[in-house]
């Protein structure tokens, strides 16, 4: 019948490629421009993988290969376990009940984030060191020193867990707050006891949400470099540098970062197909909050217990130790210098959060704007450059801007004007690395508000006659602002920590706290380097307890 | 001034069509109403229309202009068509006001319009409250007073009382077409109810998995259904198959399909007092009382079982069931 | 909270913009000859580094622009940058990446015969093309209590069955024990000197982690006997504000090996003149000041390292340890056996 007839050709190549020149519009272009753009050092990358590997590829495959994956295996599993206990059991607990100090608990527990995760690592190995606290206060007790050996791959994962359990506890928390209580209730008149509840329902549920957290965590484990450097284990990372550096290999580097890559993929992948097969969080926010029980007695403190943990050991102790050092160290370091790069570190990192926020915002609105469902599934190319270790970024990021800067430097000297590199070396290159790095990081908060947004909200904007950018600015923004606002504290604290990329683009005369701190440890003056440490966990901490109000607003 | 001509949409990459060569013309002061179970299809028609959507094939026309082809898109904005969402999608960070306001930003006097607006649906004192300061009802009539305030030209009301209880529903129905009916805009009306359509809507469009059943005014839907389907939208039927036929000894036309509406079989204690062509006799199983009428779920002598309604009280054991051949409806098999 | 986006994002542009600025200077400044200037990578993250470059600046008026970051960036950076380089001097903390970054062809040989004069030969490029400023000895702590320094005598001996897990050393990815087998590479052929790393893998205390400091310390807390580190990190501890530290290297005693031979290992803190230095004459002017009384004064002062100007006494801590017999093996060997090292040590399993 005619019926068939028209399938067939609605389907047809003519009608497709018509169907295509009617779609595409200025947003699917724009939306392939921005990809393309933040996708550029990742294809850089790419492109080296073809020149082949070094000639030590084969001695790394022999001798260092089975060390950094089954190094890599053990931390994502270990870390895993320790972040899933830390983050899990203390969300529940903050979100579930009432208890003694719970409120300035809530943030405490995200304030680990606010200390690089090397920091954390130095602090344990002085706290646990022959002649170190623990040792001068068991002395002090005048208890015999018993020498617990941190510095080793054990170590390395309950440092990691540690410093980057806030994760999972941020996703955690915000599904048991947000999205729980009805489902809880219902249980709850089942007549099923508080313990099979959360087993049996509130961790299935939540699974999707911290299997999120879980895998930005691994990402971050995957990525560190400074702790698995000091505590002496090989990993993927401590590989990569030393491909790169002490074998003069940087195409042997580019290959593992790539194996680096795959292994980050996987993890991507299986986070994917785990959410798949579980479709049935409702992406609306419950807009009943959760009723929190009132914890007593001996209740409360065991509660009090396992949610004050991680907070002593992720926050309280290094931070004690850090100042320990900074007390010592204090007449020999400080300056006022420190307050000028504490601005410069403050400016920058809020430059950069506000620059990726904006590609972020870009990408997800251009590519909704863009009608064809292709570039919305393009656009997500953008974010890998989180998965990609800093370095191997800034490697990318050289590559084309020095291109790029050669061809100005041509240019313009047959006019006669000398201008020296305009883009790599300045503040340009490092906020467009800082882009790239981090765009997964405002992308995900931001995507995850935009979803709670009903489409026939924006959409009923358009109907009315209000065209997509000020549907945006008028409907959209208002009520993803939170989402905003998180992501761009949370690119806020990721900058003010990094240190691979700044410290290979950094330009003149501008230092960063994790510069400075770095500097110093890596020339064994970690006693030094606790100031610049302590100044980014102050400076990281404000916006932290911003980001906790956020979270609880919502 | 709505024309839809064969309007395909697939979101599946032609597996499988949400609507399937769709095709009706919208009379300017008209209300139609469009009808179908969910998952018809009568979203995907709504948002096409309102440009939310673009079409895989086919083209919709207003007032004699394209508004959606294969190669020609107008965008959502510049279409006038005004939209009640199912779920009302007021703006919940604008007061009632600025909702209506939206709209209308460019118009002279505008506040004076909204207010205007406000006062139709009776919500003249609510302006500066929030959307989740009102009941649904309420916010309903919002959603409708931002929807008409730029005067479109169509309006267009996606599944508006499905959110309220049955009470409610009736009364703000009427109450909405009262209002709408002032203003004289052409209305889409989509609902999953026939009750609604039916008691307003001049025309009524069965849409079933994608495809358009039958477009008609109300009297015809029910004299005239196209479908079976369409027939027990409109009154409670019962299918005629093969074993219903044995049991009444009445041979059917065989390549279609047949049916009766539930009120024209007749129920009577003794097959004299029946007057029909068919007739069997049957056992009373059960009794359900509903009110002025009885269910009865009777067991025919050929051991099939029916359920009839009667408005008599007193019902013996054994009665006898039949009708006539003028009342069945003959439609070609599905 | 628009606004305050808004505000947030104008004062951040606000520095960032005058960031550039201030950059936009630097690269003026190449061609402009009213302000002075010599850009710095240095690998060099020591505090006493800055007071020497306002030393610098104050006398000659040439502003010092540095950049810190780690030898091996710096040379990637240098490399990537070509031509286009604004770095006129690199400083590393050791002669090794220095004659890598020679044979990339970075730098370039210069005449200065204040620098060709004062320096030992051995401790500058034959080429003049980089210049050894502080030395640093790599050399045996020992725990006092347990060891008996006439049981030590050279580097291969620690491969000794006596010494079976009591010898503490950190990573190989740490370029001072890559030098150092670079040199025994240089000194005593490859073959030799993978018996030596694998003879050293077996009478490891433990595996390989953490710093040179935290080798000592581990003597101390007895986890080990012996450790290989550099000699001007005991001096940093003996000086060190931690009270604790301090205590832990007064009980341990050093050891110059291979006296009776060809000498101590020792290594080099250098410069180089950037193959593509747009300001020249500053970087030599700045080099030879390096070397000048006043700056290898703080060299030794600050940081307990060896001066390589004779007539600069060493610190008290330093001199208490004793005049050493050297290995007068030319630098530029550490630089060409440095990854043949970096393969040894995989293949002997030396982490």
């Amino acid at each position: 019948m005619q019926q068939g007839g028209n399938n067939n050709e609605a389907f047809s190549l003519k009608t497709r490629i018509k169907r295509l020149k009617r779609d595409v519009n200025k947003w699917s272009v724009f939306t392939l421009a921005i990809v393309f753009f933040l996708a550029l050092p990742i294809i850089f990358i790419g492109v080296e993988l073809f020149s082949g590997p070094g000639e030590t590829w084969g001695h790394i495959v022999e001798y260092l290969l089975p060390d950094y994956i089954w190094n890599s295996l053990y931390l994502v599993f270990i870390c895993s376990i320790l972040v899933l206990i830390f983050g899990v059991s203390s969300a529940w607990f903050v979100s579930r009940y009432d208890f003694l100090f719970r409120k300035q608990m809530e943030w405490l527990l995200i304030l680990p984030l606010a200390i690089p995760s090397y920091i954390v690592g130095y602090a344990y190995a002085g706290i646990f060191d022959y002649g170190g606290s623990l040792d001068l206060l068991l002395r002090q007790l005048g208890l015999e020193f018993i020498r617990i050996d941190i510095m080793n791959r054990a170590g390395l994962a309950f440092v990691l867990s540690i410093s980057l359990f806030p994760y999972v506890y941020v996703s955690a928390r915000a599904f048991f707050l947000n999205q729980a209580n009805n489902l809880l209730e219902a249980s709850k008149m089942l007549g099923v006891g508080e313990r099979k509840t959360f087993f049996k329902l509130m961790l299935p549920l939540a699974r999707p949400a911290i299997v999120a957290g879980l895998v930005l965590v691994l990402m971050e484990v995957l990525n560190d470099y400074g702790a698995a450097k000091y505590y002496g284990v090989n990993t993927f990372t401590t590989g990569i540098f030393r491909s790169w550096f002490s074998l003069e290999e940087p195409q042997t580097a580019v290959y593992l970062s790539a194996l680096l890559i795959c292994f980050i993929f996987a993890l991507i992948l299986f986070e994917k197909w785990q959410v798949r097969k579980i479709k049935f969080t409702s992406s609306k926010t419950n807009s009943t909050q959760i009723q929190r029980n009132e914890a007593k007695g001996a209740v409360q403190w065991m509660i009090f217990l396992v949610v004050f943990l991680p907070i002593l050991l992720g926050f309280i102790l290094p931070v004690a130790q850090l100042i320990y050092w900074a007390v010592i160290t204090a007449s020999t370091v400080f300056d006022m210098e420190f307050v000028m790069i504490s601005l410069q570190s403050f400016a920058i990192a809020i430059a950069s959060a506000i620059i990726t926020v904006l590609f972020a915002l870009i990408l997800i609105y251009f590519s909704k704007w863009s009608t064809l469902s292709t570039i919305k599934n393009i656009s997500r190319i953008g974010v890998l450059g989180y998965a990609i270790p800093g370095a191997v970024i800034a490697i990318g990021i050289m590559i084309p801007t020095l291109a790029l800067d050669k061809w100005l430097i041509n240019m313009l000297g047959k006019f006669g004007i000398d201008t020296g590199l305009i883009i790599n070396g300045t503040l340009l290159a490092l906020l467009y690395a800082y882009a790239v790095r981090f765009l997964a990081v405002a992308y995900n908060p931001i995507d995850s508000t935009a979803l709670k947004v009903d489409n026939s909200i924006p959409d009923s904007s358009k109907v009315l006659g209000v065209g997509n950018i000020r549907t945006f600015f008028k409907i959209d923004f208002p009520l993803i602002k939170t989402g905003v606002f998180s992501a761009v504290i949370l690119v806020f604290i990721d900058v003010m920590k990094e240190l691979p990329l700044t410290l290979i683009l950094k330009p003149y005369h501008i230092d960063t706290l994790a510069v400075k701190a770095f500097e110093y440890a890596s020339d064994e003056m970690v006693m030094e380097a606790s100031i610049p440490s302590l100044f980014i966990i102050f400076t990281a901490m404000i916006p932290v307890i911003f980001l906790n109000k956020l979270l609880i607003k919502k | 001034m709505l024309t839809i001509n064969s309007l395909s949409k697939s979101f599946d990459k032609g597996k499988t069509y949400a609507l399937e060569n769709v095709s009706f013309n919208l009379k300017a002061g008209q209300v139609c109403a469009i009808v179908g179970e969910s998952g018809s299809g009568k979203t995907t028609l709504v948002r096409l229309i309102a440009g939310l959507e673009r079409p895989d094939h086919g083209s919709i026309a207003m007032n004699d202009k394209i508004i959606a082809s294969l190669d020609k898109f107008i965008q959502p904005e510049k279409r006038k068509i005004g939209l009640v969402f199912q779920e009302y999608a007021l703006f919940p960070h604008l007061t009632i006001l600025e909702n209506v306001l939206y709209g209308i930003s460019k118009v002279r006097n505008k506040k004076k319009k909204a207010q205007e607006m406000l006062d139709l649906v009776g919500l003249s004192d609510m302006g500066k409250r929030y959307p989740h300061q009102l009941s649904g009802g309420q916010q309903q009539r919002v959603a409708l007073a931002r929807a008409l305030a730029p005067e479109p030209s169509l309006l267009i009301l996606d599944e508006p009382f499905s959110n309220l209880d049955t009470m409610l529903r009736t009364q703000l129905r009427n109450e909405i077409f009262e209002i709408i009916k002032k203003t004289e805009v052409t209305v889409l009306f989509v609902t999953h109810d026939t009750q609604d359509a039916l008691s307003v809507a001049d025309e009524i469009l069965i849409l079933q998995k994608g495809k358009v059943i039958q477009k008609d005014v109300a009297a015809n839907l029910y004299v005239k259904p196209n479908t079976l389907y369409v027939a027990s939208l409109f009154g409670s039927t019962v299918h005629i198959n093969k074993n219903l036929q044995n049991a009444f000894r009445c041979p059917l036309k065989q390549d279609c399909c047949h049916a009766i509406r539930n009120e024209k079989i007749i129920v009577s204690p003794s097959s004299a007092e029946a007057d029909c062509e068919y007739i069997t006799a049957a056992q009373v199983i059960k009794q359900i009382q509903l009110g002025d009428s009885t269910q009865l779920v009777l067991k025919l002598e050929s051991g099939e079982q029916l359920t009839v309604m009667t408005q008599d009280k007193n019902i013996a054991d054994t009665i006898y069931v039949g009708f006539n051949s003028k009342d069945i409806l003959e439609f070609e098999q599905e | 909270m628009k606004k305050l986006l808004l505000a947030v994002a104008t004062i951040s542009l606000l520095v960032a913009c005058g960031n550039d600025n201030k950059k936009n200077e630097n690269s003026a400044t190449k061609e402009s000859s009213k302000d002075q200037v010599v850009n710095i990578y240095t690998h060099r993250h020591y505090e006493p580094d800055q007071d020497i470059f306002k030393m610098f600046e104050e006398k000659t008026g040439i502003k010092v622009k540095v950049i810190n970051a780690s030898a091996d960036e710096l040379i990637q950076k240098m490399k990537m940058e070509g031509k286009q380089s604004p770095a006129d001097v690199l400083i590393t903390v050791d002669a090794g990446r220095l004659s890598r970054a020679k044979g990339e062809g970075l730098l370039q040989s210069i005449n200065s015969d204040i620098l060709e004069n004062t320096i030992p030969a051995h401790l500058q490029d034959v080429d003049n093309q980089w210049f050894g400023l502080t030395k640093r000895a790599r050399i045996i702590a020992y725990a006092k209590d347990r060891v008996k320094p006439e049981d030590l005598s050279t580097y291969e001996d620690l491969v000794n069955e006596k010494w079976k897990g009591k010898i503490l050393v950190r990573s190989s990815s740490n370029i001072y024990n890559q030098s150092l087998l670079a040199s025994i590479i240089a000194n005593n052929g490859e073959e030799a000197a993978q018996t030596w790393a694998e003879g050293i893998v077996a009478n490891m205390a433990r595996s390989p982690k953490g710093s040179d400091r935290d080798q000592v310390k581990a003597v101390v807390a007895g986890e080990g006997d012996l450790a290989i580190v550099n000699s001007y990190y005991i001096g940093k501890m003996l000086n060190s504000p931690d009270a604790e530290e301090v205590k832990t290297a007064q009980q341990i005693g050093l050891f110059f090996p291979n006296q009776g031979d060809r000498g101590t290992h020792i290594n080099v803190s250098g410069a180089g003149v950037a193959k593509y230095a747009p300001n020249k004459e500053n970087a030599i002017k700045f080099i030879e000041f390096l070397i000048s009384q006043e700056a290898q004064q703080v060299f030794t002062e600050a940081n307990y390292e060896y001066p390589v100007l004779e007539s600069v006494e060493p610190v008290n801590d330093i001199k208490a340890w004793g005049d050493f017999k050297e290995d007068n093996l030319s630098l530029n060997k550490l630089g060409e056996n440095n990854k043949k090292a970096v393969l040894i040590f995989d293949a002997a399993g030396w982490k």
